[in-house]
């Protein structure tokens, strides 16, 4: 099948790419943070939860912060592949479907963003493990609890579509790299004021961490998860009527 | 009968009000160098796109071995190999990994891959990141990517664009053994007559959109005619006081002038125009215009031979 072929070709496209390498730099800096923050901890009280705490906190900052941002990057810089040197024009005029094209570039940013976010899983499983020696205190903090973990992180994925959908379609349609960065900046700034307001439920860029919120959850899993498609399938409906001037 | 390659008609593509392309007819045969001749601007990047399907067309058609390329895209294009302008290749990928990317989209055999480089000489190179390729090695890379699936039809758009003079001898010699060696059919586009009558068989030529001319080199040869050519020391005002006596005129790059007429007694009779208004004529011949000029005659518009 086409799509096959289109996302064999997509993956040796990001040999040595920074696209690539940010896969594993963004988690680094959740992880590195949480480290520090445990670290400097003067006193832990007895009812302290060390996984809760790790994985909570690490998801919480992953899906309000990095993770919009980095689905800002890695979209843009995935296209970035094809506007550097007007490589549409060479790909479109191949045997292949443009909605291969256009979906395979999607999906390689969900595969990456998936990929981030069990690397983000993987350290912080090290740091509370490495907490958990440095600290007497939290010595017998036992297990975390995987279900929970891969269910919050799974939902994080599944409320981020909409705006993987948004940002693959923006960084398509405009080659500049301005517009792409600005409008994921745009973004997830206003989250920050949007987090309070009532229709901040609805809001894309909030999504994500709304699967923390029991009252915001179930409109960010449905407007994450259709919207997503829906927005995949406008995006993939412009791409495949443009023009390639 | 001669099959054919590329077949359109009334091929036309406005962008808001301008007409890149107006009605264009093309007809190139299989199994020869077909040269798309026209200024900058003349519509020939718009028409190769269409013929690509990178742009859909406002009206008429495009027809590639007799299938309707709106129709057969996907299947027309698998005998197709193009390259559009400046190469569109990866530079932190080597140049065979380059053409990994296109063998992988297009589900070619891997051993086509060193056949490709072999054609355009790149083999000893190919384990080389792009972003290190001179100019002239990373067209020929281009080159190798749209013949990577062994097309029965090359479309190239400009391809000796920024080469050496080096390079474009290169180039031209591999365009010329396209179709003898491997009976590729090859479409050229270029601004330079000098260069595709090189390698040329058939001719187009497009301007301000139209196609005013269709045939063999031979048949552009054909509209060869003869010609005065005029050296004054004033070559502008000259240009002028011709002009405003109703002769055509044309100016040179060195400064000669060149005026429709081919007869002794029309030489004789500028000859004492130019005399009579204090012009000293230091050249006067009769000559047969070359392709070059043919090509400058058609395309040049007449307000700008005028101004000349």
């Amino acid at each position: 099948m086409t799509i096959f072929r289109v996302m064999h070709a997509e993956m040796l496209k990001l040999k040595r790419t920074l696209a690539f390498r940010m896969v594993f730099v963004a988690p680094l800096l959740v992880a590195t943070l949480q480290f520090f923050v445990l670290l400097q901890r003067h006193k832990f009280s007895a009812d302290f939860k060390l996984w809760d705490s790790v994985f909570r906190m690490s998801l919480n900052v992953w899906a309000v912060f990095l993770m919009p941002l980095l689905i800002t990057l890695e979209t843009a810089l995935l296209s970035g592949l094809e506007h550097g040197e007007k490589q549409w024009k060479h790909i479109l005029a191949l045997p292949v479907t443009r909605r291969s094209v256009y979906l395979v570039k999607l999906f390689t940013a969900h595969a990456l963003i998936m990929l981030s976010t069990l690397f983000l899983l993987v350290l912080s499983f090290i740091v509370g493990l490495i907490a958990m020696r440095l600290r007497s205190e939290l010595a017998n903090s036992g297990w975390p609890d995987f279900v929970w973990v891969l269910k919050h992180a799974g939902m994080v994925w599944l409320a981020s579509w909409l705006i993987l959908a948004i940002h693959t379609w923006i960084s398509i349609r405009w080659a500049s790299f301005t517009v792409t960065l600005g409008a994921g900046v745009a973004g997830t700034f206003f989250a920050l004021f949007a987090a309070s307001a009532k229709a901040g439920k609805y809001y894309p860029w909030l999504l994500p961490v709304n699967v923390f919120s029991e009252e915001r959850l179930p409109a960010a899993l449905l407007l994450g998860a259709i919207g997503g498609v829906i927005a995949m399938a406008l995006g993939c409906w412009d791409f495949v009527r443009r023009d390639v001037i | 009968m001669q099959k054919i390659a590329i077949e359109t008609r009334g091929l036309t593509r406005r962008f808001g009000t301008q007409l890149a392309v107006n009605s264009v007819d093309l007809r190139v045969p299989e199994a020869g160098v077909y040269g798309f001749l026209g200024p900058n601007g003349a519509g020939k990047t718009t028409t190769i796109r269409m013929l690509l399907g990178l742009i859909r067309p406002n009206a008429g058609e495009v027809r590639l071995f007799g299938e309707s390329l709106a129709e057969h895209h996907l299947l027309l294009m698998q005998r197709v190999g193009a390259l559009v302008e400046t190469p569109s290749l990866y530079s932190h990928l080597t140049g065979r990994e380059n053409l990994e990317v296109t063998r992988r989209l297009i589900g070619a055999k891997r051993e086509l891959i060193d056949r490709a480089l072999g054609i355009v000489k790149l083999t000893a190179d190919a384990h080389r990141r792009v972003r290190e390729y001179s100019l002239g090695m990373r067209q020929r890379l281009s080159l190798a990517l749209a013949l990577l699936n062994n097309p029965a039809l090359l479309i190239l758009d400009e391809p000796a664009n920024g080469l050496d003079p080096a390079g474009i001898h290169e180039m031209r010699d591999l365009i010329r053994r396209l179709p003898t060696e491997f009976g590729i059919t090859v479409f050229l586009s270029s601004h330079l007559l000098s260069e595709v009558e090189q390698v040329a068989n058939h001719i187009g030529i497009i301007h301000q959109g139209k196609l005013i001319f269709q045939g063999t080199l031979a048949d552009l040869q054909a509209e060869r005619h003869e010609h005065l050519t005029i050296g004054a020391t004033q070559p502008d005002k000259a240009a002028n006081c011709l002009l405003a006596a109703g002769w055509s005129v044309l100016r040179r790059e060195d400064g000669l002038l060149t005026v429709a007429a081919a007869t002794r007694d029309a030489a004789a009779s500028i000859n004492t125009l130019l005399v009579g208004r204090q012009l000293e004529v230091f050249h006067i011949a009769m000559a047969q215009a070359s392709l070059e000029d043919i090509f400058l005659n058609l395309t040049t518009p007449t307000e700008k031979r005028k101004a000349a």
